[in-house]
């Protein structure tokens, strides 16, 4: 089920309203109807994976518990970490990265020389949401592990923090450190923080289906036919995407953080508006944040961190980036995308600047950027953008052929829609977003931070307008991060 | 719990106010003009309405529009006379032209190249078939006996889905009380352009099907081979029930795209027909709008030219 879908407008409010009004009396109720709810919201996709969930959901209920029990055997212990980490990465490395694996071998045995018939190769479907609740359930038994938390005894709570619908399927990676005790908790009726998720859904459906699928069909037109267009075009596309997989993702985001405040839980922000970044480091600050700080606890400061040696710390950030690159898909262009902001962080980290921006926000005090902010603003986003071309390309040939033509072929052509709309209402849109968004930036969780009542009433009204304005019927609506 | 109830209704229905008023002060819901069926059971417009049809979500086609007093789209009344030189052109959207100026259509482009020395009157209808068509000039045999030459537009593959004519009661519904109501709302129009109301209706009618067990199964029993015979069949059919000028009747087609049976059957019995296909199909520039399958003004113009070579040969002109 998409949360811009038909079914989820119908499935939402039955949700609340037998959460709310019927079950309200015992948390046992609500939680048993979220996990329903939830099985049900992943089942309407395919039912078949949804034994995938509930084994990874077992699995680390009984290893949480397993991990606790051996407190004072450290040996033990790591075992039953093992025991975790290998069962959720054998899922992934199985329906993800089994085909990848396999012909990666077979090109590498055909440089060599020897040439393999491909047999080994199964059409393996992907199952929606893998990368990310794998994940989740992982970072359970090591924050038990590591002594963060205590397991959960209650398996229905434990299976609802897991299967919770509104971060099923994209994120918000949470750790059980924040998710779990509020759903093990007696959740109340919160006015405010009802219209504040109110407000997110809205919010996050305008950058879904204005920004994103707005501009898709001219993104996909150029990555698909980029042999054809001069440099100007595919700098528009690349850029476009930029903008394109920030709404879809970002706009996921806040309609499953919206959607959770709507049942008394708070998810944790994945997005700050990384577009307003000063540099790369500050961006993955701000971008995919449950991700970046998923493998910083968990893989970056495991491995020592910044607190080694420079060698060894540049180590450790390529590994990172690396990982992070292949965690996206397995092709070559995710670890090139990886590989290529490993060697961007570098510099600032050796720079010393990788941490200097975590605190504030561009124009922190001011109303606008300062001339040297915006010069590091425009450096950021070109850096970023430019990576796209390796996030977006179906091949590493493909992205290299779209890199060689715009270095190749700089010429300037005017670009006409595929669809023959007229291409400055959009540039107008994405101008007038990037406007709003600064003015928006200091707190991402409030989109509408405006003190008077019909100020905000004219700003939801505009919001719906302008997606209407931008509706495209006949469009796919998944989104992109879906595929991960 | 009552607070967020109450400020939900209180909002919804304030944001649906004010995208009613945001809907018509863009123009972006187009005006829907009335049909019905007069009394010699042919669906036309109701005659005299004027309005603007759009086309996109953005107001990117806004096009006026005139209902004539013979209740068809056009900038001039349908009058024949016996001296004149008349042409009618009997088809579908593609004639109505809903989606063009009015002033720029196929028959006033054929009008501009003959220096008006000939009247063209454009007797078309969304969704007009066969049917619809040849039962059209059987009522008003009057008027046609003194029209010159009549083209009608049709399509093989729809248009000849029946062999008898009678009213289609579907497009009537359009003209419920229910309907009427709606077309009162340019938000609910808009809506219903931009295809909002079109996934609301197919997600019920396949949620209907999943529980009613339905399947869409391809009809097997009806091959291609076998549709072109019926087909054949009804216009035999319509032809011998409503009649059939072969001397003044031209058929207007894209002939890659009908049945070589059909043609032949043309051929061999007489019945004229011209093929637009090749030049359309074949032209270097665009011939269809952006926002709909319609001919745009390249296209028209192509029609218009190979009507008025026909023209030509029958005025017996170089």
């Amino acid at each position: 089920m998409l949360f811009n879908s038909l079914e989820y407008f119908i499935f939402l409010p039955i949700m609340f309203a037998l959460y709310w009004f019927v079950l309200n009396k015992s948390l046992k109720f609500q939680n048993f109807l979220v996990l329903a709810g939830s099985y049900f919201f992943y089942g309407l996709w395919d039912w078949r994976f949804l034994f995938l969930i509930v084994a990874s959901t077992m699995v680390d209920y009984f290893v949480g518990i397993m991990i606790h029990k051996s407190e004072n055997d450290k040996q033990r212990q790591k075992i039953w970490l093992w025991i975790s980490v290998i069962f959720n990465l054998s899922l992934l490395g199985f329906f993800k990265y089994y085909n990848f694996f396999v012909d990666s071998f077979i090109d590498l045995f055909e440089v060599m020389g020897y040439s393999i018939k491909s047999t080994w190769t199964l059409k393996i479907i992907l199952p929606v949401g893998i990368s990310f609740y794998t994940f989740q359930t992982m970072s359970y038994s090591m924050d038990i592990y590591y002594k963060r938390i205590k397991p959960c005894h209650d398996f229905l709570s434990f299976a609802t923090f897991v299967a919770f619908f509104p971060q099923l399927v994209a994120g918000p990676i949470e750790r059980a450190s924040n998710l779990l005790h509020q759903i093990t908790n007696k959740r109340t009726f919160n006015y405010d923080q009802i219209v504040s998720g109110l407000k997110l859904i809205l919010w996050g459906l305008f950058k879904k289906l204005v920004i994103a699928d707005g501009i898709a069909p001219i993104v996909d037109d150029i990555f698909l036919n980029h042999e054809t267009y001069p440099a100007s075009t595919l700098i528009l596309g690349v850029t476009l995407f930029s903008f394109q997989v920030y709404g879809d993702f970002s706009g996921y985001s806040d309609i499953a953080i919206g959607t959770a405040k709507l049942f008394g839980v708070e998810l944790m922000s994945n997005f700050k508006f990384p577009n307003f970044s000063r540099n790369v480091a500050e961006y993955w600050q701000r971008w995919h944040i449950s991700l970046s700080t998923w493998f910083r606890h968990y893989v970056y400061i495991p491995l020592g961190g910044s607190r080694v040696s420079q060698g060894r710390a540049i180590r450790n950030i390529c590994i990172i980036f690396l990982v992070s690159g292949f965690w996206h898909g397995a092709n070559w262009t995710f670890i090139f995308w990886g590989g290529f902001h490993a060697l961007a962080y570098i510099p600032v980290f050796l720079m010393g600047r990788n941490t200097i921006y975590k605190d504030n926000v561009v124009g922190d005090n001011s109303l606008f950027p300062s001339l040297t902010e915006l010069g590091q603003l425009v450096l950021t986003f070109g850096i970023v953008t430019f990576s796209r071309i390796f996030f977006r390309s179906e091949s590493l040939t493909d992205s290299f052929n779209f890199i060689g033509r715009i270095f190749s072929d700089f010429s300037y052509a005017p670009y006409e829609h595929p669809n023959g709309y007229r291409m400055l209402d959009y540039f107008i849109l994405l101008a007038v977003f990037v406007l709003y968004e600064y003015r928006i930036r200091r707190d991402e969780r409030n989109p509408f931070q405006f003190k008077s009542k019909a100020v905000r009433f004219l700003a939801y009204t505009l919001v719906i307008f302008t997606m209407l304005l931008f509706y495209d019927s006949g469009f796919d609506r998944s989104f992109i991060y879906f595929q991960f | 719990m009552k607070k967020l109830i109450l400020k939900l209704g209180v909002y919804s229905f304030l944001i649906v106010i004010s995208l009613e008023v945001l809907v018509r002060i863009f123009y972006l819901g187009e005006d829907k003009p009335s049909r019905f069926v007069d009394d010699k059971k042919v669906e036309k417009w109701i005659p005299g309405q004027v309005g603007y049809s759009i086309t996109g979500n953005r107001n990117q086609n806004f096009i006026r529009y005139n209902i004539n007093s013979s209740g068809f789209n056009s900038y001039q009344e349908f009058e024949p006379t016996k001296d004149g030189f008349e042409v009618a052109l009997v088809g579908d959207s593609f004639i109505e032209g809903f989606h063009q100026p009015y002033k720029m259509s196929i028959g006033r482009k054929v009008e501009q190249k003959f220096k008006d020395r000939i009247k063209v009157f454009e007797y078309g209808y969304s969704g007009y078939d066969m049917a619809d068509q040849l039962h059209l000039i059987d009522a008003y045999k009057e008027d046609f006996r003194m029209i010159d030459r009549i083209y009608i537009k049709m399509k093989f593959s729809n248009d000849l889905n029946r062999g008898e004519y009678n009213v289609q009661n579907e497009r009537l519904k359009l003209e419920s009380p229910l309907n009427k109501i709606f077309k009162k709302s340019k938000l609910l129009v808009y809506f219903s352009e931009i295809g909002v109301l079109s996934s609301v209706r197919t997600w019920v009618r396949e949620k209907k099907d999943i529980i009613q067990n339905r399947e869409d199964k391809p009809d097997k029993t009806i091959s291609n081979i076998n549709k072109d015979e019926i087909y054949l069949e009804n216009f035999k059919s319509l032809v011998s029930l409503y009649g059939y000028d072969k001397n003044k009747t031209v058929l207007l087609m894209d002939e890659s795209t009908t049945s070589k049976l059909f043609l032949d059957y043309l051929d061999n019995n007489g019945f004229q027909h011209i093929d637009f296909g090749t030049e359309i199909n074949n032209s270097h520039r665009k011939t269809t709008l952006v926002y709909d399958k319609h001919w745009n003004n390249y296209g028209r113009s192509i029609i218009a030219e190979i009507i008025e070579s026909d023209l030509h040969k029958v005025l017996g002109e170089p």
